[in-house]
């Protein structure tokens, strides 16, 4: 019989299934009526999920709250803007975002994880600013316009090609694409190195004692999740067409923590809906007032104080509980 | 080379002052809230907007700049007082304290930032600057507000650090933040110390507001872009330390100053927030240590 958290991590990959069908659905009728808004609309909540996925893993699995993650999304989407206007190539783009995220990411982890707690969240927040601000105010990289002009790029599949101007062609694509950073995340989070991740989040001081390096544990944690939120910021470009120095301000990470926190922290799928629901929310109230923050930062607010577990605190315990039945049955 | 002094170096050290004096304020209030509450609190910005917004609307209905200076806090401290009962203390003993007070005033940020919006659209409105003219000193030309803003501010700062370092209830203060249970068996009524140093930081972020409003002008996301320098100066001084938050201030704001002479000061913030960075890397501490403890 499965353990709980293992059934736990089941649950989340059936409702990510659910939200993969329910994506397809949605794709299949999007296509049908020739939509482009809702559809570009879609992709992009999923690209924004991607950013949440790494916001949850730090903060959901490692206890790590990142007020920064910005800083690696934004990063991934300059990058892959850049590769794009010199060489447009879909796959050498992702491949440089995820070196770069690698790379960097390490770098960011070393200085990051020098501290802890609430230093952790302020120092996270310090580094994207500093980022942030160094790229606003570059001429090279656009300054506060950002860079327009990334070109429409046909995404080679092997035996097919898909343009990036296909909304439903890059929908799916970009569905593949979180789905399998999803996968990967929940993988390494199933395997012994993230159950010592949780234990972390249980209980920091025992974790040594039992002849682990707490050190490098988070490190691997700050890595993965900088890798996840640079490969998911390299697709923002092919969906917009610019990227501008808003995506690596405060904005940026504050609504994938709103986005992981409405959704549900610590069950990876959470993020998924939660960037859904974001976004549906976003462009739901927004066609009645502009003054959308007003509702989403009182639901926010009603979250953390109400609903510590999020929307999958309603769903996923239930279904991990008759998971597990089933397989002991 | 005298020239230079008198023209360029001390005017921008002045200035420089007269920042420094006004985001000391606003990281006051921040830091003696971590200090005792061991909380974080990211609607600290808009509470410093929301003081300049009160200045702002009262200022409209006739009331004088001397009058506001001193309704515009009182006004704010039972807000602050609400919103730590009603809203913090909700979450205060939950799990992980530091991370849902710190998203819990994230959220009630978000909501305060668009009811300005709301109620003020999003342009900047400029006040009248309450003192006009400009004073010498030593050959130097500042405008007479801005010293009057310094003056005060000073005043202000030391009235703080004398209130919590030198009267009974100061006394209270750094007990509960040292210890909070044995403060409370020695009948220091903690909830009550708790609520009334969030709402007095609050109201000290109110003054802050009301104090720049005619040097920075009033828009909705004012705090914003202040509060990132006020928490920069809280972190290198020290979080919750008093001492540390005044030297810091003044130490990073002359930085900031005088770097803008020979870079670009679009620059100068990169500076700061890299000085923040190597400081939680090196001595995340700080340079002073917190409320209580030292």
């Amino acid at each position: 019989m499965p353990d709980a958290l293992t059934s736990a991590m089941r649950a989340s990959h059936l409702l990510v299934a659910l939200l993969v069908v329910a994506g397809l659905v949605f794709a299949a009728l999007g296509a049908a009526a020739g939509d482009t808004f809702y559809l570009r609309l879609a992709t992009e909540a999923l690209i924004f999920a991607g950013l949440a996925i790494s916001v949850d893993i730090l903060l959901g699995y490692t206890g790590l709250l990142s007020l920064g993650q910005a800083l690696y999304f934004g990063m991934g989407a300059y990058l892959s803007a850049l590769v794009l206007m010199a060489v447009p190539s879909f796959w050498l783009a992702l491949a440089v975002a995820l070196v770069a995220g690698l790379v960097v990411g390490l770098i960011g982890g070393v200085i990051a994880n020098r501290v802890r707690g609430v230093y952790f969240a302020l120092i996270t927040f310090g580094m994207a600013q500093v980022a942030a601000k160094v790229v606003y105010n570059t001429r090279a990289l656009g300054a506060s316009d950002g860079l327009i002009g990334v070109p429409i790029l046909d995404i080679q599949l092997g035996v097919a090609s898909v343009s990036s101007a296909s909304p439903v062609g890059l929908f799916l694509i970009v569905l593949t694409i979180i789905v399998l950073l999803y996968a990967l995340a929940a993988y390494v989070l199933d395997t012994p190195f993230g159950r010592l991740l949780i234990a972390l989040r249980a209980n920091e001081r025992r974790v040594p004692f039992l002849g682990y390096n707490t050190v490098s544990l988070r490190l691997a944690a700050y890595v993965l999740a900088a890798v996840i939120a640079t490969v998911s910021g390299a697709l923002y470009p092919m969906l917009r067409g610019f990227v501008s120095p808003e995506l690596l301000f405060f904005a940026t990470s504050g609504n994938a923590v709103i986005m992981v926190v409405l959704g549900g922290v610590g069950t990876l799928v959470g993020a998924l809906y939660g960037s859904v629901l974001l976004t549906v929310l976003k462009s739901v109230i927004g066609t009645w007032t502009e003054h959308h923050l007003i509702v989403i930062g009182l639901l926010f607010m009603g979250a953390v104080i109400f609903l510590p577990r999020g929307l999958m605190g309603f769903v996923r315990p239930a279904l991990a509980r008759r998971l597990a039945a089933k397989v002991g049955a | 080379m005298l020239d230079y002094i008198t023209f360029v170096l001390a005017p921008q050290m002045l200035t420089g002052l007269a920042l420094g004096i006004a985001v000391i304020l606003v990281a006051l209030g921040l830091t003696i809230i971590f200090g005792l509450l061991d909380v974080i609190n990211m609607a600290h910005g808009e509470f410093y907007a929301l003081g300049a917004f009160l200045a702002l609307a009262l200022g409209w209905i006739g009331v004088p700049f001397w009058l506001l200076l001193v309704l515009v806090p009182l006004l704010m401290l039972p807000l602050g007082y609400v919103v730590e009962r009603a809203l913090i203390q909700r979450v205060f003993h939950g799990g992980d304290r530091h991370v849902t007070t710190l998203l819990l005033t994230f959220g009630l940020g978000l909501v305060l930032e668009d009811v300005f919006k709301l109620i003020f659209g999003p342009n900047p409105y400029r006040p009248e600057t309450p003192i006009s003219g400009a004073v010498e000193f030593a050959g130097i030309f500042l405008p007479t507000y801005r010293v009057f803003l310094i003056v005060i501010g000073a005043a202000i700062i030391a009235a703080v650090a004398l209130a919590v370092y030198r009267t009974r209830l100061g006394a209270m203060v750094r007990a509960a933040a040292f210890d909070r249970n044995m403060a409370a068996s020695l009948g220091v009524p903690v909830t009550w110390v708790y609520a009334g140093a969030f709402a007095f930081g609050v109201a000290l972020a109110g003054l802050a507001g009301v104090l720049l409003a005619p040097i920075y002008s009033v828009f909705p996301t004012m705090g914003r872009d202040f509060i990132l320098l006020a928490f920069t100066v809280v972190i290198v001084g020290g979080m919750g330390s008093i001492a540390g938050a005044v030297v810091a201030g003044l130490f990073l704001t002359q930085v900031q100053a005088i770097a803008s002479l020979y870079i670009s000061p679009v620059w100068t913030d990169p500076i700061v927030f890299g000085i923040m960075v190597a400081m939680l890397m090196l001595r995340p501490q700080g340079l002073f240590g917190r409320i209580g403890h030292a």
